[in-house]
């Protein structure tokens, strides 16, 4: 799919929608193919499962399956299954037994009365490359990304990760403009704050050698 | 002049082009003073890209990939 024309991909996902919403079956696999490894990502992204993530996929692809010919294009087909997926995802995190948030404004970042920064900043943004694939970042990364407090995480994950725009990830939110941009601000201060203590000690102890 | 704190509030426009010019310009005199909002924003940046990289290959796993096609399969039959 990587070179396909998007306006012709969208075309033809609005026609299989509009099958579906007609009660043609026929259009419920190619919608399945087209939105299954969506789902099963972002459900991954916030239960950190794959059991809980398999069991969310089916469920969002039996709601497609049973329930697709009720959508009513009020909104766009892609967002009402992002909600879907986004409800199912937190009935299995309900479920489970969670590690305590830690409160995001202990890692905003502090000023003095002038408004000037108090802390050191260092800056370890060209030091990250070699260590992307390495499994123990990928940890920290992924451990960073779950203490997010939910509000923030979602907000996170729809808009960075998965690359949706500000405003659709409102729509399936149902937030303000300025409320996704803020919990999104804060949500990429507290990440950096958490990956500053570590790549900032790694790069120390790489100079000290 | 504009201070830390108000930049680092701004950052999240100024990265996506959403400041009227005024304000950006003035962001951009602190900038060229100040090293440690330099840092900060480098690793600002820094901080989405790896999270981005490092989330974003959640592939689904072949076997659950068949499970899927079972189930697709079992329900488009019905």
């Amino acid at each position: 799919m990587g070179f396909s024309d998007p306006t012709k991909d969208k075309a033809t996902e609005e026609q299989l929608v509009k099958d579906l919403q007609a009660g043609e079956m026929g259009s419920f696999e190619q919608l399945a193919n087209l939105y299954q490894g969506k789902i099963y990502s972002l459900s991954f992204n916030l239960t950190r499962n794959a059991t809980d993530s398999q069991d969310v996929t089916q469920e969002v692809l039996l709601t497609l399956f049973r329930k697709g010919h009720t959508f009513q294009g009020k909104s766009a087909f892609s967002s009402w299954v992002y909600r879907i997926t986004l409800n199912a995802s937190y009935m299995k995190l309900r479920s489970r037994k969670r590690e305590p948030n830690v409160s995001i404004d202990d890692l905003l970042p502090s000023f003095n009365k002038a408004g000037f920064q108090q802390e050191k900043i260092q800056d370890w943004s060209e030091s990250t490359e070699s260590l992307l694939f390495d499994n123990e970042t990928r940890k920290v990364i992924q451990k960073a990304v779950d203490l997010l407090p939910d509000k923030e995480k979602v907000v996170f994950i729809l808009r960075d990760v998965e690359g949706l725009s500000t405003e659709k990830v409102g729509n399936i939110l149902e937030l303000t403009i300025p409320a996704v941009k803020s919990r999104l601000h804060r949500a990429r201060l507290f990440l950096r704050k958490k990956l500053a203590n570590y790549f900032g000690e790694y790069k120390t102890r790489k100079e000290g050698k | 002049m504009i201070c830390c704190k108000e930049c680092i509030e701004l950052l999240h426009d100024y990265l996506e082009g959403e400041l009227n010019p005024e304000i950006e310009a003035s962001l951009e005199d602190h900038f060229a003073d100040c090293p440690p909002c330099i840092a900060f924003v480098n690793t600002y940046k820094s901080t989405t890209r790896l999270c981005k990289d490092t989330l974003k290959s959640n592939d689904i796993p072949d076997a659950v990939k068949s499970r899927l096609k079972d189930f697709v399969d079992k329900n488009k039959n019905t």
